[in-house]
């Protein structure tokens, strides 16, 4: 122990002696918490929609009125306003394909005798398919105001009772799911950046003979030499959780003890990702590079911060189940978001401590080779 | 040409960093066909469970229009009340569906209680997941219901035809594969070249470069040049792997990402040779362009619509030269719009890249002179 320790002060000191390393670590994610929270939003606010009525009467009138009552729609009345040159069809395809016009509704002039006369009558849409997801959004809207208006028409009401409960996010913020992910993802970023320089360094430094020549065991450097930055990535970790609450509003509505030993376990899983790059990589502009690809781009794409994981190819979500922030993600939502308790987590909590021994284990294996060679 | 001896001699100390090789060559290739089966934002194979504890068929037909449907996966079917909140906390199960029969009696043979009461919990965290989800359930119950109702004889009151164009099966990869091109371009171009003059320094090999016959344009395209060959060799794979390997379809001519690519290189290289002189170790060259780079892509329009940044950032859309290469690009491929579509966000790729690049060779001459 006492010889751990001896690292541990060590590396403590290195931490120490470089304040700009450190005012970057902390400043760092609040920025990047910053941008991030504001330029993340799936949320789809107004939709632009052109309706072309042909029908004029007080039933497509409903119709439309349902559009207009509706936050989600911003209707643009094609007839009224088409140069004169061209029809409002054509208007309202260029308009389509500039990008000014989600989708163009029109209603057929024979729509509301139609329905008088109990038969179908048709409305056509035309939606701009090239973002799929908001045309899918879209599409869905449609639909349920469509079968509203039915509704109305038809008495479905009666028959049928839907009562749609939307749980631990009845607003369905999209903050409410991409600032805990975030946290997820840039505590790994900066937790294994952290240790990944720290052996590095000492190999460009060449200081790293004293270490191999010290009476030190191999895991006890690994070891000492993880310990002092959970400290350091557990306040950052605190910055960047105070920024979610009061900046960004997000509640916090489980347990914030739980929050931390789940925090604790996710960044010393962190920690050894980043002492095991910085065992193999040779320079510490290697480490940062290997690094940055290794936390950046699986932790973002496919942890399921952004991107669902049940739409993934088998192959790939193979590769998401050994990505240490899939898990955490889980858990920071669950907690923070639905007030998830420690119960309900347990095997995503065994998986981050497997992960956590197997990568000091490796670490500690490849330190000691490079020690044996040195010999 | 003594340019060209400068050239040759980026590209020998490019190739002679062999630890970097594979990150230039193989991980771009490999991000792009990754990312390409990752960037889905469809929606499908939702786990749900489903609570019956309703004795009407229709509850039973319904559940098996869910279970065929390859949008849901049924995980459970259960005859009894459970904590469903609990289960959604976990965050396997992403709604509960509960089907129980009507309270009230029916109140005459034309109002029947044919249906079940049905109740949909949702987990809400993901809301854009939430709110497809929910639109798929109505639209599954509804056909039911009108396919129902078609049997007793009633047509449906309105129909609606939808036509989705540029992209009819409403595929996300072919909106995100081509700005994924835009996004591995900036990436290699911004890394690999934040760091030639800063390696130049470290080693202390600069002064060689100074005393040089070259002047310092000279020296400054000699370094901007091998990237953007490399740059443009990736994006030229990277357009065919989307094109053949994804099955985009490109409706537009692909000239025009012929005209827009250089301009667009020519802002990401001046600002990252910008960096590079700014600097004073490789590490904080890398930690610059990193952070840059994330800006470049989350404030581009490639994962989230730009409409949504608030005001204060807004400013720092309308500088990003990514933001409107993705534009560019998507309008070539999906819409197959022509430049009249386009000619404004060239125009303004065109000025930014102008600025940078005046910005960053006064400031590269400055400190060569000094």
């Amino acid at each position: 122990m006492k010889r751990i320790r001896a690292v541990i002060v060590k590396e403590f000191a290195h931490i120490l002696r470089d304040p700009t390393s450190l005012t970057i670590v902390f400043l760092m994610p609040v920025v990047m918490m910053f941008i991030f929270g504001y330029s993340i939003n799936f949320d789809l606010k107004h939709i632009d929609a052109g309706v072309i009525d042909l029908s004029k009467s007080e039933t497509s009138q409903q119709l439309v009125k349902k559009f207009l009552n509706n936050k989600y729609f911003i209707l643009q009345d094609l007839e009224e306003n088409h140069p004169p040159t061209i029809s409002p069809m054509e208007t309202g395809e260029q308009l389509l394909k500039s990008g000014e016009l989600k989708e163009i509704i029109i209603i057929p002039a024979d729509f509301s005798q139609k329905i008088k006369d109990n038969r179908s009558a048709e409305i056509g849409i035309i939606i701009d398919g090239s973002d799929s997801n908001v045309a899918n959004l879209v599409y869905q809207y449609n639909e349920l105001i469509i079968l509203d208006f039915i509704s109305g028409i038809r008495g479905l009401d009666e028959m049928v009772k839907i009562h749609t409960k939307v749980l631990f996010n009845p607003e369905l913020k999209s903050a409410f799911f991409f600032i805990p992910g975030l946290i997820a993802t840039l505590l790994v970023m900066i937790s294994a950046l952290l240790t990944s320089l720290s052996i590095s360094r000492e190999k460009e430094s060449g200081s790293i003979d004293l270490l191999f020549i010290s009476p030190l065991k191999s895991p006890e450097i690994i070891i000492g030499k993880t310990i002092p930055y959970i400290f350091v990535s557990l306040i950052a970790g605190c910055i960047i959780l105070l920024f979610a609450r009061f900046w960004f509003g997000v509640p916090i509505k489980g347990n914030l003890l739980v929050l931390l030993v789940f925090a604790i376990l996710y960044i010393i899983t962190s920690l050894s990702l980043g002492i095991l790059i910085s065992t193999i990589a040779p320079t510490q502009k290697i480490a940062m590079f290997i690094t940055l690809l290794l936390t950046l781009l699986p932790s973002y794409m496919l942890s399921g911060f952004i991107f669902p994981l049940q739409s993934l190819p088998p192959v790939l979500r193979a590769i998401s189940r050994i990505i240490p922030a899939t898990y955490f993600l889980k858990i920071i939502r669950g907690v923070v978001v639905k007030g998830a308790q420690l119960k309900h987590f347990i095997p995503e909590g065994v998986a981050l401590v497997v992960f956590t021994t197997l990568l000091l284990a490796i670490a500690s294996l490849k330190f000691a080779r490079d020690r044996r060679k040195s010999k | 040409m003594r340019i060209r001896y400068l050239v040759k001699k980026e590209f020998i100390e490019i190739f002679r960093q062999k630890e970097l090789l594979p990150m230039l060559f193989i991980a771009p290739m490999i991000m792009i066909t990754i990312l390409g089966y990752v960037v889905k934002t469809d929606v499908e194979n939702l786990s749900i469970d489903i609570i019956n504890l309703s004795q009407n068929k229709a509850a039973v037909r319904i559940i098996n229009r869910l279970q065929q449907s390859p949008l849901f996966n049924v995980g459970h079917v259960y005859y009894e009340n459970r904590d469903n909140v609990d289960t959604l906390k976990r965050g396997n199960i992403k709604a509960v569906i509960i089907f129980r029969d009507a309270l009230e009696k029916p109140l005459g043979k034309d109002s029947p209680s044919r249906y079940p009461e049905i109740q949909v919990l949702l987990d809400g965290v993901d809301s854009n997941t939430s709110a497809i989800a929910a639109g798929y359930f109505n639209g599954i119950l509804k056909n039911y219901i009108l396919t129902d109702l078609r049997r007793w004889g009633a047509p449906l009151p309105v129909e609606t035809k939808t036509l989705i164009r540029y992209n009819p099966q409403l595929r996300s990869i072919n909106y995100m594969g081509p700005g994924i091109v835009a996004l591995m371009l900036t990436i290699i171009a911004l890394f690999f070249t934040s760091l030639s003059i800063v390696r130049e320094k470290e080693q202390q090999t600069m002064d060689t470069l100074l005393i040089s016959r070259l002047t310092p344009i000279e020296i400054y395209i000699g370094k901007a040049a091998p990237m953007a060959i490399i740059g443009f060799t990736h994006m030229t794979i990277g357009v065919l792997v989307v094109i053949f390997w994804f099955q985009i379809p490109v409706r537009g001519s692909l000239l025009y990402l012929l005209l827009a690519a250089p301009i667009f290189l020519a802002a990401i290289l001046s600002y990252a040779l910008l960096i590079s002189t700014l600097v004073s170790t490789q590490q904080q060259a890398l930690f610059f362009a990193w952070f840059s780079m994330i800006l470049f892509i989350l404030l581009s329009g490639l994962f989230t619509p730009t409409e949504n940044v608030p005001g204060g950032l807004r400013f720092l859309v309308k500088i990003n030269p990514l933001a409107y290469l993705i534009k560019i690009i998507r309008e070539i491929f999906l819409k197959g719009n022509g430049i009249e579509y386009f000619y404004k966000e060239l125009l303004a790729l065109a000025g930014i890249s102008a600025v940078i690049l005046t910005i960053s060779l006064l400031n590269f001459k400055r400190i060569v002179s000094r």
